[in-house]
């Protein structure tokens, strides 16, 4: 017990020490993990909005592909991503490697197919019976499309959470792609692994405790918009 | 309503979900209890010469000694004559000594002389023991922008001024280990403070410190057998070696059995004699030899 | 307006469910669609409503092939009814805001089919949380809100209670009372088919076996299936 007491005082101590490093830390964490959150959310929900909708050969093979890739194991995208950018790679040139858009690329490639997914998964069930429903009534495609998004705006919400959530908590991609450079790409994942492998375990708790924290913030805030405008 | 009872619920969950998990890390599962009865049968089968003792230890060590490759070649020696296992969890310096701490270890490995002294005198540990010992290196891009090898081939300090100065891109381990002490150890003997830009702290084990190095094309310090065993895929040279400031000694001690019940004293104790046995300290010298060229480790048990 | 069924063929994984060579609805009546289940009833308003694609032959609206303005003029009730996650009130008015009525002429038919549907109780309640009876009667207000020419019912009383049953029975002889609509409704009921109903069609394996005035084919059945099929609706009624 002595452990996680220490750990929650800790974490209090980390806030309110005004430690310039931690607060870099926990903004490039929600920086890095919004933008790619945000730059799925654009690509993956029209996507897999069409995609669940429209009737097109190998849409079984596809849905399966699209759920293996829903659960890629971040070490390997993270590999994926730094094979491409490295200097030897095809996109050395750009330098990127060890950068905050490094990491925002391998989030964005682990976060799309949730986004897409869940997106997919419910239009392809629900989104269907809407369609047809307002087929019926005599709805053009863009009344189809705004009551889409009205009818599965919980899908939208769940989608979005659940990307920005993988993003927040993941470590293996960032921590290969954006090496945990102090100041520059450490946040708060790679932060927690790296005093655990340091041995400050109190440290690591307290961070977790600030990680867990924000999460639950960011879905009550996400979730209270997205229901609140609803009715 | 139903809003604030779930966020209840949640924080419940949490907290609970946290106290398992403390409860948890101080009980771990009954210790080996199988294995010791597998090899009180054997005994009283009555194997005469050589009785073994069977079961396992924890060995906590720095990445250095698994990455090289040496502990997958001296191992299996030890496994075959005692019938220990020997299980090994490799970290930084820093995390082993704490493991010791904690008594979630048996045995060290470690490399950071000043803090395994002191980890004895604590009375963490029972005695601290020479094994062996490698050497640093300084390493950087082939290109060579600091003209160290040029200058400093030889002079450490030299080495390192020269690369702040010219603030080169310099890549530190920055994680608390054996090897990144000795790298604040020889800032401060050069006088420096490493700090800016170029200076890269990463956070991170020797074999990711050597390929980021290598991709940002920067220095960065590094021990010779990772490096050996890593050269095929990396551009970076040998910019600097050879400096007595760079020889670094590998230590062994027990972990103090007074810690928790455990706590396997016997086999640590037998890890340590055959550790520094002429045999074993002959096997390390062999290390290396065939793939590099080289020992990786030199021995120098007294 | 007037439907014409041409060699129509529906198969699933080459089994047919649907095979009507010719058969033909005209305007002013109301068409009761009778037969066990898995006969293709379901499956005969889907295919006239466009949600599903016939395998072989035409379907002639007005003696005419489909058109997308068709659809502004039909509509088709589902046997379990999908009502969007929002008010009562809202749901019945998206026809007309599909057909860009004008905000006062929207509030003025909500209201007044409302209390012809006696739903005034539910009109503010959230459609998705309605019992299944509830949302029937729902969603039968909002397909016939627009006033559509066509209208294709599948089973719309199945989940009410008496009352219900009577007063939806009501609004569709209602809605028919020019003579001036089409109605195709799938019951299970022969009693109610009897009451409401101009024609009846049993359809056994997806084939008419016999169809005509509700009256002749109920009471004076011509095959032994209908026969069959009929005594075991009146035992289980």
């Amino acid at each position: 017990m002595g452990y996680i007491l220490e750990g929650i005082s800790d974490a209090i101590k980390l806030l309110l020490s005004f430690d310039q490093e931690i607060y870099t830390i926990i903004a490039l964490s929600m920086y890095v993990s919004f933008a790619s959150t945000l730059i799925s959310a654009f690509i993956g929900i029209p996507l897999g909005f069409i995609l669940g909708l429209k009737d097109f050969k190998g849409k079984r093979i596809f849905a399966r592909f699209l759920n293996t890739a829903m659960s890629l194991p971040p070490v390997v995208v993270g590999l994926v991503v730094t094979i491409f950018l490295a200097r030897r790679g095809p996109l050395g040139q750009f330098r990127l490697l060890f950068t905050p858009a490094a990491m925002i690329i391998a989030q964005t490639l682990l976060v799309l197919p949730i986004i897409m997914g869940v997106i997919f998964n419910s239009s392809r069930d629900k989104g269907t019976e809407v369609e047809k429903m307002c087929l019926t009534l005599g709805a053009n495609k863009l009344d189809t499309l705004l009551i889409l998004v009205k009818e599965m705006r919980a899908n939208i919400l769940v989608a979005i959470t659940s990307g920005f959530g993988r993003a927040i908590s993941e470590v293996g991609a960032v921590m290969i792609v954006g090496g945990n450079i102090k100041n520059h790409t450490r946040v708060m994942t790679t932060f927690i692994a790296m005093n655990h492998s340091m041995g400050n375990y109190s440290t690591s708790i307290a961070m977790g405790l600030v990680l867990l924290g924000i999460s639950f913030i960011v879905n009550a805030i996400l979730y209270g918009r997205i229901t609140g405008t609803g009715d | 309503m139903k809003k604030t009872k779930l966020s209840l619920g949640l924080i419940l969950l949490l907290i609970f979900s946290l106290v398992v998990v403390g409860c948890g890390s101080k009980e771990p599962a009954q210790p080996d209890e199988p294995l010791n009865e597998e090899n009180a049968g054997e005994e009283e089968q009555g194997t005469v010469e050589e009785p073994k003792l069977g079961g396992s230890i924890i060995l906590s060590t720095t990445t250095s000694t698994e990455n090289s490759g040496l502990l997958d070649f001296i191992l299996p020696d030890f496994t075959e004559k005692t019938g220990i296992e020997v299980k090994v969890v490799a970290v930084g310096t820093g995390k082993a000594l704490q493991m010791g701490v904690d008594g979630e270890a048996d045995v060290l490995l470690v490399h950071a002389k000043a803090s395994e002294e002191e980890f004895v005198a604590e009375g963490h540990g029972l005695e601290r023991f020479d094994v062996m010992y490698n050497d640093y290196i300084l390493v950087g891009p082939a290109e060579d922008p600091a003209k160290v090898k040029e200058q400093a081939n030889s002079n450490i300090v030299d080495a390192f001024n020269a690369i702040h100065e010219g603030e080169h891109i310099f890549v530190s381990r920055g994680d608390d280990s054996g090897t990144h002490k000795k790298e604040l150890e020889l800032w401060g003997e050069a006088g420096l403070e490493p700090e800016g830009a170029w200076y890269v702290s990463a956070g991170k084990g020797m074999g990711d410190v050597l390929q980021m190095a290598d991709e940002m094309q920067g220095y960065t310090l590094s021990d010779r057998a990772t490096y050996l065993s890593m050269r095929d895929n990396l551009e970076l040279v040998i910019v600097t070696e050879g400096d007595e400031r760079l020889f670094n000694q590998y230590g062994v001690i027990a972990v103090n059995p007074e810690k928790n019940e455990q706590i396997n004293a016997e086999g640590a104790q037998a890890f340590i004699e055959w550790l520094l046995s002429a045999e074993t300290q002959e096997l390390i010298s062999q290390y290396g030899v065939e793939e590099f060229g080289e020992p990786l480790f030199i021995p120098n048990a007294k | 307006m007037e439907i014409t069924l041409k060699n129509i063929k529906k198969s699933y994984n080459h089994k047919t469910v649907l095979n009507i060579p010719d058969f033909r609805f005209t305007k002013g009546k109301i068409y009761g669609i009778i037969g066990p289940n898995g006969a293709g009833k379901s499956t005969l308003l889907k295919t006239i409503a466009r949600l599903e694609a016939l395998s072989e032959g035409e379907i002639l609206y007005n003696h005419q092939p489909f058109r997308k303005a068709i659809l502004k003029d039909m509509t088709y009730l589902t046997q379990k009814p999908f009502l969007f996650a929002a008010s009562v009130r809202e749901n019945i008015s998206y026809p007309l805001k599909f057909r860009q009525y004008k905000r006062d002429e929207i509030n003025f038919l909500v209201e007044r089919i409302i209390s012809e549907f006696s739903i005034e109780h539910l009109a503010n309640q959230l459609a998705t949380k309605l019992s299944g009876g509830e949302a029937q009667r729902v969603a039968l207000a909002r397909a016939l809100i627009f006033n559509p020419q066509i209208l294709l019912l599948d089973e719309p009383t199945s989940n009410m209670d008496p009352n219900s049953i009577e007063i939806i029975e009501k609004i569709i002889l209602k809605y028919n009372q020019n003579k001036d609509k089409m109605i195709l409704f799938i019951t299970h009921n022969v009693g109610q088919a009897k009451r409401v109903c101009d024609e009846v069609i049993y359809l056994e394996n997806g084939i008419i076996v016999e169809s005509g005035k509700a009256k002749t084919v109920i009471e004076a059945p011509k095959s032994e299936n209908l026969r069959r099929f009929l005594a075991l609706e009146y035992y289980v009624n």
